[in-house]
This record gives structure tokens, sequence and C-alpha cells, in this order.
């Protein structure tokens, strides 16, 4: 059977209705009510409506929760006996579809997938999620003011990490298989075959990167910004507007730092948890040590770590970015501050200094 | 679906530790029949009862909680009790917004002598709290989304893009001051012409991308936290004025640091409504401000953003053009055209009727609904001008241990419920926290109620309003004209 | 316990299983060092996972308290200690006040090793200078001791240890026998002169340039705060000793210990796995982030 199937837009409910006896869990966009739109992936039952719209939060909670449970304690004492302490891990790891997403989205996982699998050890936790996970990306039909994925490498079309990917065509939709997985869902679903459309495909495809601004060229912006690490006159500049809020790490796709917590007296009826949640490297509280020391007093080194982060130094380490341009980070600031404007004079800075390079 | 299998129904009572724990004593000695539902915490004095104790208990599973404390007059603390007085009864008015029966909540006072009182007060509220059976819980209700209402739909004051202002003129006068001050902030062009960002000025050559219209939105008293102690300069919207006048009253600005600019302003953009026009990932060009609207090209297709629709709601309803603190500021303000509209400005603001229209249990799956989709971003905390505790939220704290990181919406509400309660009496209603919300959460209909608590309570007070008034929770009357004491 | 052969380079020991869940273990004894500090020696409750139980010099543990959370301490015993884990705890936060309040008896939760270790086997046949500065001292002793044990490998091996004043000196049951060693050149000194001090009076850095020892054939290793570290290091450097004969060991927050969780990083190196030790050429090529 080929790689592609053809369905209407009517039947995309259909197509949901078809993938989701395969999985414990279907995540689609869903619109939310509110003094304003957002879209979230929320969990889908037959009948429920879904949005096509490029999602508010990104599905990164599908594989790293936003708070989830590492094990539960529990300390039982008696007088005449040694205490007993319990400890009971929990993993939960339903089988799982994120039906929808965009290819930012799909591009997020890939980037999370290093350092959880790849890195000194495999987080159990994580390994359990993703390895149950598939993905349906749809790709974008046009670029839009405040996202940039043609910057880091990708761009609205993009197939990285999905297993299925939608593209929309004038007659409807043409899905097509990326993995193996992906390649086995799609015949169970049994729509027709959709080869005859590829052309239709490439030139959707084609129009979206047509309706993109040039992008700059961020081969060497890893080395811009070793060159602007310690020009901390630069980063306060640029970071004057932060609140040090951290929406912009929440809603990043490829965001991953968390905390861990107890939660609940050891000693009680019930024991407690310890719970792993994400966290916000923007806060002032990440990085104090108890001693009260800290390491990244100021916004400005917070927000020169999160930005090395994702354009120096993960690339260092794996070679790519940690950033999927989705412009999450700018379209939710609530000062509108824009990662991609501090890249820009990153390189300016370079560029028009020569002989400031290794900062002051 | 309650956990209590008995009879008994959970009562938490917060008692001080000189009257009402030494009438409860009393009323013990004396061998006087009580009921047993109630589950006494002493504390030093009703004064140190903070509403977010009762809010937790009430959250936590206690079908009512009662605090007393010595009568007004008899603190042994002198003022604890009357300040308690207010903080309390502003919690007991607040509770209905979040679904809560405010007949769940009762203070009293009750001296150690008064064993028979203690007596008859304790077995008033466990009857009162019988009657009302056991609280219903959060997590049995099931979320349910609603829809906010109409709004107001004529401005009291005429909107436009406030371009004919004279933006010139006050360039010149920043600039002028400017080489006496660290910095001025305003707002300057963000990443497209339908968006501003703030703007730092520092030197001449900045000052020249300031910009004036419904784009500058963002409440740039928000940064003066970051400035204390610093010679600043603020442009402010008339809104954002009542947030330096608050900070002014609280002694967290001092005036002569602060040098305030101001253009009449003629509405900013709700930026809610503006997505649902234009929508989040478009492109835009051709931005056009006329005085009745903005026209953008969205994705070349040419859309209209008339003011009257796409401006935020305060703006609807908002009096006074110029604020009522400012050092340099041009052009005029009309608002004494404005008196007759009073009424209207009175209104209830949609969020908040949205919430006053429901019933107790549909605002509780009002509440669940919304809060569910909070990821707890910080955003609203972190862009509210009051929020000035900064890294010291007890919401991040673990010690006191006030929040767990657990992700459930009833901790979430919580947190809302701490930010609210944190601003009584002190916020300004600028909006910024839910302006922030990415997720478009309506959490200012829990300031706007507590403000008009506040104002219903204390003669119709204002928080920024007037530099040398005492925000009303941070000081007492020995009568309280509007309070009405328990009679049992 | 497998004391690595001197020639060969040890491979790091790692933590096995699901890392984020700690081994049970029980506080076996509890040692008030000085009005701030404790050492709690504990012992793995699991008989299998204390024979299993393998680890470097200069490795850390995450000591859980269970209800109030974790946090980090260099493992202070020497690997050759079998019977207990050692941990050195200043009482400063959370978890190291709740650490405090632990008796004889009691559960916590280890998760070890984590980290690099002291790369000694590049030291044999050199001379080694250590310098622990307060509560520093714990990782220092735990190489100290090894070292001490492997005494034939290694040139003169010499210690500063410097503290505020004589009360807050941890060990003190040890340093008798440190002075008295015919193999340790023991050094002692506090801050400011306190009556019946023996020893050397002044803080660390100048206390080093006083006993000045000679760059040629050393390594010296150091520990301490961060501003005892900035200035110890300069005072190394003044002594002539070159950027890799000079290692130390950070601290930074952690919570994850994996690599993971993005708190403990300097630029692109996580303390918790590509650390605690570094050498201060390592530091150099790094950004300035400490």
């Amino acid at each position: 059977m080929s790689a592609y199937s053809y369905l209407t837009a009517q039947e995309i409910p259909t197509l949901v209705e078809r993938l989701a006896p395969h999985f414990e869990q279907v995540l689609v966009p869903t619109e939310q009510k509110g003094v304003k739109e957002s879209v979230i992936f929320a969990p889908w039952t037959k009948g429920s409506p879904i949005s096509l719209a490029k999602a508010t939060v990104p599905p990164k909670a599908a594989v790293f929760p936003k708070c989830e449970t590492l094990f539960s304690y529990k300390i039982e004492k008696d007088t005449q006996d040694a205490p007993k302490l319990t400890l009971n891990p929990e993993i939960y790891a339903p089988k799982t579809l994120i039906f929808a997403a965009r290819p930012c989205d799909a591009l997020g996982l890939n980037i999370l997938d290093r350092p959880f699998l790849q890195s000194h050890y495999v987080d159990p936790y994580y390994a359990a999620k993703r390895d149950k996970l598939c993905v349906v990306t749809l790709t974008c039909p046009s670029g839009c003011e405040n996202c940039f994925c043609h910057w880091v490498g990708i761009g609205p079309a993009a197939t990285q990490g999905a297993d299925i990917v939608l593209t929309a065509i004038k007659s409807g939709y043409v899905a097509q298989a990326m993995t193996q997985k992906g390649q086995e869902l799609l015949e169970k679903c049994a729509f027709k075959d959709g080869t005859d459309k590829v052309p239709e495909v490439n030139q959707a495809r084609k129009a979206a990167w047509e309706s993109l601004k040039p992008a700059p060229d961020l081969s060497q912006i890893h080395s811009t910004l070793a060159q602007s690490f310690a020009d901390l006159d630069f980063w306060t500049q640029e970071t004057q507007a932060c609140l040090s809020c951290g929406a912009c790490t929440y809603f990043c796709p490829t965001c991953y730092c968390f905390t861990i917590t107890d939660e609940g007296d050891a000693q009680s009826p019930q024991g407690g948890q310890r719970l792993r949640s994400q966290d916000n490297c923007m806060a002032q509280l990440y990085t104090r040590e108890a001693s009260g020391h800290n390491p990244r007093p100021n916004k400005a080194l917070r927000m020169r770590n999160r930005v090395t982060h994702k354009y120096m130094t993960y690339k260092e380490t794996w070679g790519a970015f940690a950033c999927s341009g989705c412009g999450r980070c700018i379209q939710h600031c609530p000062v509108g501050l824009d990662i991609r404007a501090i890249l820009l004079a990153a390189i300016a800075r370079t560029t028009n200094t020569p002989d400031m390079q290794g900062g002051k | 679906m309650s956990d209590v299998t008995t009879k008994e129904l959970r009562i938490v009572g917060f008692l001080c530790n000189w009257c009402s724990y030494g009438g409860a004593d009393t009323a013990g000695v004396a061998r006087a029949k009580q009921p047993t539902d109630l589950r006494i915490i002493r504390v030093p004095c009703s004064g140190r009862v903070d509403p977010l104790f009762i809010v937790r208990a009430l959250f936590l599973g206690a079908d009512g909680v009662l605090v007393s404390g010595c009568h007004p007059r008899d603190c042994h603390y002198s003022t604890g009790n009357f300040y308690a007085r207010r903080r309390l009864e502003v919690l007991k008015q607040f509770l209905p917004i979040l679904g809560i029966d405010s007949r769940r909540f009762e203070y009293t006072w009750v001296s150690a002598s008064e064993g028979q009182r203690w007596q008859h007060v304790v077995t008033t509220f466990t009857e009162q709290i019988h009657s009302l059976g056991a609280a219903p819980k959060f997590m049995d209700v099931e979320p349910k989304e609603f829809k906010l209402g109409a709004r107001v739909s004529t401005p009291i004051l005429p909107l436009g893009a406030g371009q004919d202002q004279p933006l010139k003129e006050l360039k010149t006068a920043i600039k002028e001051a400017l080489p006496k001050l660290e910095v001025v902030i305003g707002w300057q062009q963000g990443r497209d012409p339908l968006h501003a960002v703030p703007l730092f000025m520092r030197k001449a050559e900045d000052v020249d991308k300031l910009i004036w219209g419904p784009c500058n939105v963002h409440n740039v008293a928000t940064y003066l936290r970051e400035y204390q102690g610093h010679k600043v300069g603020l442009v402010l919207k008339a809104c954002d004025a009542r947030s330096v006048i608050e900070l002014l009253q609280e002694n967290l600005a001092s005036r002569e640091d602060l040098t305030l600019f101001s253009l009449p302003c003629q509405g900013t953009f709700d930026y809610g409504r503006v997505e649902q026009c234009i929508g989040r990932y478009t492109q835009l060009s051709d931005v056009q401000f006329t005085q009745s609207a903005a026209t953008v090209m969205v994705d070349g297709t040419s859309k209209t953003l008339p003011y009257a629709e796409y401006m935020q709601s305060k703006c609807l309803r908002c009096t006074s053009r110029l604020p009522k603190l400012v050092d340099i500021s041009f052009g005029t303000d009309p608002t004494e055209d404005a008196k007759d509209a009073r009424e209207s400005a009175e209104s209830l603001p949609p969020e908040l009727a949205l919430v006053e229209s429901l019933s107790l249990e549909e605002r509780m799956a009002f509440w669940r609904a919304s809060m569910e989709r909070c990821i707890r971003c910080g955003a609203c905390r972190n862009s509210c001008p009051m929020c000035i505790c900064r890294d010291h939220c007890i919401s991040d704290t673990r010690d006191p241990h006030f929040m767990t990181q657990a992700d459930t919406f009833l901790e979430k509400l919580f947190f809302q419920v701490i930010h609210a309660l944190h601003l009584a009496g002190r916020c300004t209603e600028c909006g910024e926290c839910q302006r922030s919300c990415p997720l478009g959460i309506p959490i200012l209909a829990l300031r706007q109620k507590l403000n008009r608590i506040i104002s219903e309570l204390f003669a119709g007070y204002q928080a920024g309003s007037d530099p040398s008034q005492v925000p009303p929770l941070l000081c007492y009357a020995v009568e309280e004209p509007k309070i009405k004491e328990r009679e049992w | 316990m497998v004391t690595p052969a001197p020639t060969t380079n040890p491979s790091r020991p790692k933590m096995q299983g699901n890392p984020y869940v700690p081994m049970p273990a029980t506080v076996k004894e509890v040692i008030q060092e000085t009005p701030v500090i404790k050492t709690i020696r504990v012992v793995l409750d699991d008989e299998n996972a204390r024979t299993n139980f393998h680890f470097e010099p200069g490795q850390v543990g995450q000591v859980s308290v269970f209800g109030v959370g974790e946090a980090t301490f260099v493992i202070a015993s020497p690997p050759t200690e079998t019977n207990y884990l050692q941990f050195s705890v200043m009482r400063a936060g959370e978890v190291t006040s709740a650490i405090h309040k632990l008796n004889v008896g009691d559960k916590v939760g280890v998760r070890a090793p984590l980290g690099n270790f002291f790369p000694y086997t590049s030291w044999q046949g050199k001379n080694v200078f250590f310098i622990g500065g307060g509560i520093g001292m714990a990782p220092i002793r735990t190489i100290l001791l090894h070292l001490l044990a492997h005494k034939q490998d290694y040139g003169t091996i010499s210690l500063l240890y410097g503290t505020r004043t004589p009360n807050d000196m941890s060990y003190k049951y040890e340093l008798e026998d440190w002075l008295n060693r015919e193999d340790l050149n023991c050094n002692l000194c506090i801050d400011t002169a306190a009556p019946n001090w023996p020893h050397r009076v002044g803080l660390i850095p100048n206390v080093l340039k006083e006993l000045a020892p000679s760059p040629k054939n050393t390594v010296a290793v150091l520990c301490g705060p961060p501003i005892m570290i900035r200035f110890t290091i300069q005072a190394l450097q003044e002594l002539g000793f070159a950027p890799e004969a000079i290692v130390t060991t950070l601290e930074r927050r952690m919570k994850c210990g994996l690599g993971i969780c993005g708190r403990c990083n300097i630029g692109g190196s996580y303390v918790c796995v590509d650390g605690p030790v570094y050498t201060l050429k390592q530091l150099q090529s790094l950004p300035n982030e400490l």
C-alpha cells in the first residue's frame, strides 16, 4: 500500500475515530472558551470537537507532564520496631496519540529525546511515555509574524518527529506515513489512496515555504553567542523588559527544566509523593542555593542561560538547536520579548564590534 | 460523596488564645453541652488568622470555618481584632465568587468569661453548618465552561487611535528630563505595527522610538519595583497611574524619584478580541489607524478593527483620560463631560457579570473548567504592578508550605485566591493579570469582585486614587458602619 | 569494596536501576561536628545494594529526607570504608535542617554515586596539596583518606584546613591523628586569633602563601565556599601552579543529579554529571558563570 492516503476535510473526525481504537489516549487540539481564544491538547472522546488550529500549549506534556509522581513514600513508625520505609515508583505511560500537532511541536519532541534518552542516564518516566507515543502532524499553510521555524532549520512543512503528516490541499487532506508505525496505522484506517495528490501536496508545501520572510543565517550563532556571553551590558540591555515570569519556558515545546519536590508527610497515614514538575529557569529561586549563593542572581543572567542553552550549549552537546521556532515564547510573553531580536542583536554586536570578541 | 461517614461534619475553629479559647475552656469547665464537630486551632490573636487559612481549610474539605476572637476594643494586643474584622468580613463576602456559600464561614467575638456565649455560638454555628449539609466538593463538580456575555457597547469617552495627540511635545519633554533620570519607560513598536512592547529610554535617540496609541497595553508601573530608589520616568496611561499612586500609598515608591509623563489615552486593544479577528499565527501588513478603527492586511485579506469592539472593556468604562497624578502632560482631559456616565461606569464588567450570573455550583464548575487549563506560568503574577514580594512569593516557599506542586485545578485556583486576597484593597484593576494570561482565563473577575466589596464596605474606596489615603486593610476603624456584627 | 588498581584509570561508577528512586538507608551514627555541621553515617538497607555499591572519591550522593526533599552532598567517607556512607551536612536550608533533626535509626534515602571523581590516578608520583575551607573539608577528607591508604603511589601529601574559629573545625576526633601522622603534612588555620590556638592564624589564601608549597610536580586540590575558592585559586596561581594542576570540586543547587533538569549547569557542563570535580583549566574553558 502507498504511503499516502487522501481524505476530505469532513473526514478529519473519521480519521481520529479510526485511529483512536489503537490508543489509550488521543490528544487533539481543543478550543477553550475564555477571554481569548486558546487551544490546548485535550483527551478526545467520540464526538468531541477537533480544532486544527495551532495549539496555544505545545503537546510536550504527553511525554513530560506538567507534574508527575516519581514514587510515593511512607514511613511507618512503631515505638517498638524499627521504622518501615516503603517506596513505590509509579510510571504512568498510556499508549498515546497526539493528533494535529504542528511540525515545530513534533521537532520539539525530538529535541526533548536527547537529554532524556541519550544522556548519562535514560529517564524511565520519559522513556516509557515516549515509547508509546505516536504523532500525527499537520503542516502549516503559511508562515506568521511570530514563528520562525525556518530560522532553526525546519520549516512549515517539516516532517521530523512525525509518524503521519497531514497536509491540507484544496480538496481536503493528504496523510503521509513517515514511519513504519505510521504506515501500519494508516493502512488500518483504510482511506482512499492519495498518491495521485502528491503533486498538490508538494505545491501546498512549497506555497507555505514561499510565504516566509527571509531568515538570517544562524549557522554560526553558537559562536556568536559565545562571544557575547561575558558582555553583561548586552544581556542587561536585551532583557530590560523581562518580567521573569517564565511563560516563555512553560509554553516552549523544547524546554525541559524540572524540579523535584516531596509533597506530603512521610509519617502520615497516607504518606506522600515525590513529584517532578516542569520548572522555570527564569525564576530567581531556580538556582538559589541553600547558602543564599546564586550563580544566576538577575534576570539578564537567567535569560542568557535560556538563550545560550537553546542556541549554544545544547548545540555544542547535541549538534542541533534546542528551539523549534514555534514562536510561542514571543506570542505569550506579557511584554512581547522577542528571542529573535536577541539573536539578531548578538549577531549585530559581533559584526559591528569585531575588536570586542570575547567580551569585556 | 462526603468522606465523613458519621453525622459529624468537619468544622475548623480558629480561636484566639486570650479570649475565645478561654471562653471555650470556661464552657468546658462548666460542663456546658456543646456539639462535637468543631476542631479547634488555637491562635495568638484573631488578627493572626490569614484569610488564606480559611480558604485552604474550605478547599481541603472543611464544611465550615469559625474564627473567634476577643470583643472589639478588648484585644489583648489592642488592635488585632480590628484588622481581623475588616479582613474577615471581606473574605466572607468574597467566598461566594468562588462558589462557596458564605454561611460556611463566620467570625464572632467571645471573651474568656463568656462560657455560655461560647456554648451558644458553637451550637448556632454547628446547626447552621448542619442545615447546609456537607460542603460540596470541587472534585465532585463536573467542569463546565460558560461564555462571556455582551459588554457595554458604548464607551463613556470616545475612543480613538491617539494619533493626533501631542506626542512630539511629549518626546521633547522627555528628552529634556532625561539627563536627570536613569531611565524613562514607555512603549515602542513590537514585532509588527499592531503590537507594542515596553521601551526603556536612556538616550535621546531612544525617545524617538516612543509611540502612543491603542497598542500601548502594558502597565509600565510594573517595572517600578525593579527601580526602587532610582530616579525614573514613566509614561503613563490614566489607568496605569493608579498603580503608581497605590505604590506611593504603600510607601513602595517615593514621589521624588518619579517623573510621570502622560498624554490623553483614548483606549487600548483587547488582544483577546483582536486575535479573534486577525488570528493568532498570521502575517500582517499595512496597519493603518483612523480615528474610529484600525485596518490591517491579514494573510492578504483586509480586516477592520473598530475600536468600540476591539478595545479593552476597562477602556469602554473609563471616565478619565489623563492621570490623577502626573508631572508633565499635554492635551486635555474631557472628564467633565463624562459625569453623567458614572452609572454606566459602575455597571459590572463582563467577567464579573458572568460569574455573578451563575449559581454557586455553576461557579465551582466554571472555576474548575477555567483553572484546569492553567499551566502555572506565572505571567499573571509577574505582570501585576502590585505583586511586590517578587522572589519571595508565598506560593513558592516551602516553609511555610502553602501550595504544593501538584498540578490540580484546586491548587491553581488557590494560587489565584492568594493573588486576589493579597491585592484586596490594593488592586487598581489595570487588568494586566488577565491580559497576560496566555490561556485567557477570566481571573480578573476575582479582583473585580474584591474591589466592589471593598468599595461597598469602605465608603467607595478605590485603590490608587489619592497618594495620602491608607489602604483599607492596612488600617481599621473602631466602629465599622458597614460591617454588621454577628448577633449570636 | 573494590579498590581500583593504581595503574588503570577506573571507570565511573553510576546509579543502577530507576535513577530517581533512592536506595532506602538507615542512619547509623550522628556526629555533631560543629554548631552548624553534623555528620551522618548511613547504611543501605538492602544487602544486595550494599554489596554492589561502589564509588570513587569525589562522587556525590543525593540524601532524601522523605517529606522534605533531597539535597546533594559529597560522600565524605573513603571508598575503602564499606561499613557506612558518610555525609557531612551544614545546616542552611530546608533539607539540611531536616537532616540535622535525624536520629540514629531514622530512615533516609540515598541516590548515589553521582558525578565524576578526583582524577587521582593521574596524580601518582606527584605531591598532593589539599586545601579545605569550612564545610569544603568533606570532599577533601574522602580523597585524602583514599590517598593515605595508597601512600606508596604518591609523593608528599599535605593538607591545609581552615575555618573561621576553632569551634568550626569538623573531624576534630581525627585532626590529632592527622597532625601526628608521619605521612601527612597537616596545617590548620583559623581566620582570627583565638585563645589556646596552637596553629596558624589567617585567611586560607594568606596562610597558603606563607606555607608557599612548591608547584613543582605538585597538584593542588581545594574545596570551600565560593569566595575562598576564588582567592585561593589566585594565590595558587601566584605560587606558580598551572591551571591543570589546580583541582576543585564545585557545589550547585541540584535536583535530578542526572544531567537533565538544568539547574547546575555552567554553560553546557552539568556539574552533577560532568563535575563536581574540575581542574582550573577545565573551568577556564567554560563560560564564567560561578
